[in-house]
């Protein structure tokens, strides 16, 4: 049945479509059907993955550093193992053995770089040896497992006489030692390392340890020792005291069942053994090609493992990301109670869950579709999305029953004037929603950018599951009974919210909450300004502080001060610009320099291997302890210490042709502000020395940047407007071809450009700097000397330029960058477009202020709490942020579409508004109410991240509305804007028309 | 205590939704109105409203 009755003039096209919506209802919703159905099964394929390199600015200088040299010199993915005894030392048989072992095993883990792993059980760890004849060489620390005691004190002798081992790999008090393994990224799968991990390095070392050293049986040898192939693990070796030779077994005995199943790994039987605990596991070995059976009880270990590093860490979010399913169940089953007690009736609980499924098979399907997956630390956004989607599916409930009373209980005209009635605010929050989420695409951090186009399109589809299915699906139901209807407006909810209304709207209602809201503001803008970009805190923010993550990074810290790589590359012009001196006590230098930084731990680079090789070479004598002076004995040290070395495992201190190596530098932690003053000195120090190197000294001075001191001592030859420095030694006299006196700088010159830089102060200087002589060896300079403008070049001195930056530190420096230099426009762009959309949709300049404003308010106060509680903004906290920001607008729209539409009617401000929040209100209160219910059980997490992010949310939605529900309307009130008092005019009643 | 996984969780919510239907489908709404019936009988004046205004309504489907 067609409209055979009046409607409004102004919505006239919305009832037309509402109508022919029902007309069409079967096609429509085949089609939407069909499409939900392809959309729903490529959501089945998703699966939570996480891609590191996603995470980074790609285009950011550092992270193309860390990109090209990761490979050789370390990555950000590293993880941390130490070994730690409690009494006594390391330096006994079994506990070097264990770390032997566990070495072997960590090498074996899937993705790990076989080149990068530090330990003193890894044959890349070297240290020098005199052999007969006086010639050295460089051997493994440990060549193989210490059999006697004896050979245990040999190694702590090595140990203590290594520079790059003793206080690096091995702690100074002998108690702890660490196995550092670096991770390809292509083949990073936290899972499975995660898994692996446990399975192999920690349980057999630790509560699966039975005192001996096993093997795998190879299936060549497995007829000779008359086992199965393919099964068997050979006692190798049984330690002193062991919980396996106390259960009967003796070596060279084949385990080969451990519980009754086939045992065919080492790490199975240790496994097995933790788990059995004090009873004991039944195992079957044969020994001689005679079966027997024994019990084996573990003892434990002397050793505890604590184990650290981004790898371990994401492994432990993706072990507790299954928390997800109970937060779904709880938070699901308790929207419909609160729906259904709400609407009294089960279609209103049914219908937002349709709007919210059908929005996520299609948001789910596409972050399939366009080839992405689910990072566990952003469940938090699907669930935000889906909030959304229900919350505008309850407006649109709440207001089917009210037009179905309104509409002399006709479901048809009451289906289509809620379409047409909320049509305006609906699809004005979705779209300000949408286009809020779309300005995350600034930050150039692919993982950012895809999760702005997913959450877009997700947000987008709304419109198909809320607005363009509700009057059909609405039609498909049985109408509601209307004692269920009545009943909803004259339950104790709709009279607290009258209740609340009449205070609200009273002369001093409207006082206390302007007074406070400007109260709120103010402590909000002074309390925000402590908000940190990148992590607040030492502990990663991403699990609870006592998580056993966070409880070993912290020990490991406090054992050997800092496990965090900070990896700055030294690029040489020329093959073999490492062997230059200069070059490495520029290195010495710069180590020396950044440790004294409270947040570096310690460093370590081929300089410390120069000076300890000649300290060896020169029978221990500390003041040999230094860099030589010459290039040939630098290259012959070099050559003592990595000839017999393949370039497998030369590469991770210098590339081949000895053009490139490294300073690595182990931070304490990845706190933003110790990154960016760590960062900040970093750039200091090289700037400083390529001037140091130059003869000048130039200082900040007004709005730029000034020679300040030329040095006598240097002198320049020049050629044309080229100019190359002359180094002089000591008591040399002035070579002829110099230029005189004359020099490129003079005092007080004013250095313009470097390059094509402009040079504005010290920091943009650094970076100049930096670009320029990474580039090339010639460096152009633009000078004002006395207003004019002078042009030179200067052939640079030195052979290598210090880059910043890789590792862990250097990639969450240039996040951190990133974020700063966008977080400003992000957020004026956020604001923006929704003023935009206002704009349309009021057609009134002053709309977006209205409505801005106490969502303005409220982003200060989260910005606030956020600071308060050391919340950061990084690249995981952003979207969920930029997400949060829209929640209010929506609260919002409907309350102010609600006034226009009463003034309409009643033509007095004051009762439209009251109208507002008694009928839109009360339904945005229960919206409210549910989704910050819904949302706090984030909390129950074990993943603090999301945790903190739900109770951050549901602080943020709980503060948006109670600013939609006082400040708006009586901002509305106080100001009585244009946009709403002309539709007063029109209150002799709407123009009706039929159609 | 069982581990939810996608698909139990999936079960889980999905029979939960089916329960609540069915639970003010056939119990609660019959129950309602018998317990509105005899309050509007012992004199209730809301509910006797409430039922009259509920039974004169003339719900039109099309």
């Amino acid at each position: 049945m067609a409209i055979d009755y009046e409607v409004p003039r102004d919505k006239r096209l919305l009832y037309w479509v509402g109508d022919k919506l029902i007309d069409y209802r079967h096609p429509v919703s085949l089609i939407v059907l069909a499409v939900t159905g392809v959309f729903a099964y490529w959501s089945m394929q998703l699966h939570l993955e996480t891609s590191f390199g996603d995470l980074l600015p790609q285009t950011h200088p550092y992270v193309q550093i860390h990109n090209r040299f990761s490979k050789d010199f370390g990555g950000a993915n590293n993880i941390v193992m130490m070994a730690e005894v409690e009494e006594g030392n390391l330096f006994n048989v079994e506990n070097l053995a264990q770390i032997y072992m566990m070495t072997e095993e960590v090498d074996r883990i899937y993705g790990v770089n076989h080149s990068q792993i530090d330990s003193i059980g890894h044959r890349t760890t070297r240290h020098l040896k005199v052999a007969a004849a006086g010639t050295l060489r460089s051997e493994p620390v440990m060549i193989d497992m210490p059999r006697t005691e004896p050979d245990a004190a040999e190694v702590r002798r090595i140990v203590h006489n290594s520079e790059n081992v003793f206080g690096i790999l091995v702690s100074l008090d002998d108690r702890a030692a660490i196995i550092r393994a670096n991770f390809i990224e292509g083949r990073l799968d936290y899972r499975r390392i995660f898994e692996e991990m446990n399975d192999r390095v920690i349980t057999p070392f630790t509560t699966g340890w039975v005192g001996a050293q096993m093997v795998d049986v190879d299936p060549d040898r497995a007829e000779a020792l008359k086992v199965e192939k393919g099964t068997g693990v050979l006692v190798k070796r049984l330690f002193k005291d062991s919980a396996a030779g106390a259960s009967g077994l003796k070596e060279n005995d084949v385990i080969v069942t451990v519980a009754g199943a086939k045992v065919q790994h080492r790490y199975e039987i240790a496994d097995a053994v933790a788990k059995a605990g004090d009873a004991g596991v039944q195992i079957g070995y044969v020994r001689a090609g005679a079966p027997g059976t024994a019990n084996l009880t573990g003892h434990g270990s002397k050793l505890k493992i604590w184990s650290a590093g981004e790898p371990r860490l994401y492994g432990w979010v993706y072990n507790y990301a299954d928390d997800v399913f109970f937060i779904l169940v709880v938070t699901y089953c308790l929207e419909w109670v609160l729906r259904w007690m709400y609407f009294h009736d089960w279609r209103g609980a049914l219908r937002p869950t349709i709007t919210g499924l059908i929005a996520a098979f299609w948001g789910l399907g596409f972050i399939h579709l366009i080839g992405l997956a689910l990072d566990p630390l952003m469940l938090v956004v699907p669930f935000l999305i889906t909030a959304r989607a229900v919350s505008h599916a309850i407006q649109m409930h709440d207001r089917y029953y009210e037009e179905f009373e309104r509409c002399g209980w006709n479901k048809r005209r009451a289906i289509v004037a809620s379409f047409a009635e909320l049509f305006v605010p609906t699809f004005s929050g979705i779209a300000t929603d949408a286009f809020g989420v779309l300005v995350i695409l600034l930050v150039p951090v692919i993982m950012l950018q895809k999760l702005a186009i997913t959450a877009s399109w997700w947000i987008l589809a709304i419109t198909i599951s809320e607005m363009m299915l509700n009057p059909i699906v609405y039609y498909y139901l049985k109408a509601p009974e209307p004692e269920l209807v009545i009943l909803r407006e004259r339950g104790g909810f709709r009279t607290a919210i009258n209740k609340f209304t009449a205070v609200l709207l009273s002369k001093s209602g409207m006082a206390i909450t302007v007074v406070s809201w400007s109260v709120a503001a103010i402590v909000g803008i002074y309390l925000m300004r402590d908000l940190t970009i990148g992590d607040p805190a030492a502990a990663s923010p991403l699990l609870w502080l006592d998580s056993p993550y966070n409880t070993s990074h912290s020990r490991i810290q406090g054992k050997f001060g800092g496990v965090e790589p900070l990896i700055v590359v030294a690029e040489g012009y020329d093959k073999n610009a490492m062997k230059d001196p200069h070059t490495l006590k520029t290195m010495e230098h710069f180590q020396r320099y950044l440790e004294r930084d409270p947040g570096v731990g310690y460093s370590f680079s081929l300089a410390d291997i120069l000076r300890a090789v000649n300290s060896v070479f020169h029978e221990l004598e500390p003041k040999w302890g230094v860099i030589p002076s010459n290039w040939v004995d630098v290259g012959g040290l070099f050559f003592i210490f990595f000839s017999g070395s393949p370039p497998t495992e030369t590469a991770k201190y210098v590339s081949t042709d000895f053009s490139t190596a490294h300073v690595t530098f182990f931070c304490r932690d990845h706190k933003g502000g110790n990154i960016r003053r760590i960062i900040g000195r970093s750039k200091e120090f090289i700037t400083d020395t390529q001037f140091d190197d130059l003869g000048i000294e130039v200082a900040q001075e007004g709005d730029g940047v000034v020679v300040k001191n030329v040095s006598p001592e240097q002198f320049w030859n020049k050629r044309e407007t080229s100019w190359s420095p002359i180094h002089l030694v000591p008591g040399a006299s002035i070579p002829a071809d110099a230029a005189g006196k004359d020099t490129p700088f003079h005092v007080g010159d004013k250095i313009v450009m470097v390059g094509q830089t402009k040079v504005k102060n010290m920091d943009t200087l650094h970076d100049a700097m930096s670009d320029e002589s990474g580039r090339s060896k010639v460096l152009g300079f633009t000078l004002d000397r006395g207003g004019k403008e002078i042009e030179t070049t200067i052939n640079a001195p030195w052979k290598a330029v210090l880059k910043l930056a890789g590792g862990l530190i250097g990639v969450l420096a240039a996040a951190n960058e990133e974020l700063v230099s966008n977080d400003l426009l992000m957020n004026f762009l956020g604001f923006f477009s929704i003023y935009l959309i206002m704009l349309f949709t009021y057609r009134s300049w002053a709309a977006g202020i209205y409505l801005l404003l106490p969502l303005i308010i409220s982003n200060i106060i989260v910005n606030a709490y956020m600071a308060v509680e050391h919340i950061g903004v990084n690249v995981q906290t952003l979207p969920l942020v930029t997400v949060g920001v829209g929640f209010g607008i929506d609260y919002g729209l409907y309350i102010v579409s609600r006034i226009i539409e009463e003034i309409r009617i009643r033509g007095d401000l004051l009762d439209s508004v009251r109208e507002a929040m008694e009928t839109s209100g009360k339904a945005v209160t229960f919206t409210a109410v549910t989704m910050i219910i819904s949302t706090l059980f984030w909390v129950t997490s074990n993943i603090r991240f999301n945790a903190e992010m739900g109770l951050l949310l549901a602080i943020w939605m709980g503060i948006s509305y109670v600013g939609s529900q006082t400040l708006l309307p009586v901002l509305v009130l106080l100001f009585k804007p244009r946009f709403i008092m002309k539709e007063a005019e029109h209150h002799e009643g709407r123009e009706m028309v039929r159609i | 205590m069982i581990k939810l996984t996608f698909w139990n969780s999936i079960v889980i919510v999905v029979g939960f939704s089916f329960l609540v239907v069915f639970m003010d489908e056939y119990m609660l709404k019959p129950w309602r109105e018998k317990r509105w019936e005899k309050q509007a009988a012992s004199g209730d004046k809301d509910k006797q409203e409430l039922l009259k205004l509920a039974r004169s309504a003339k719900v039109v489907e099309e």
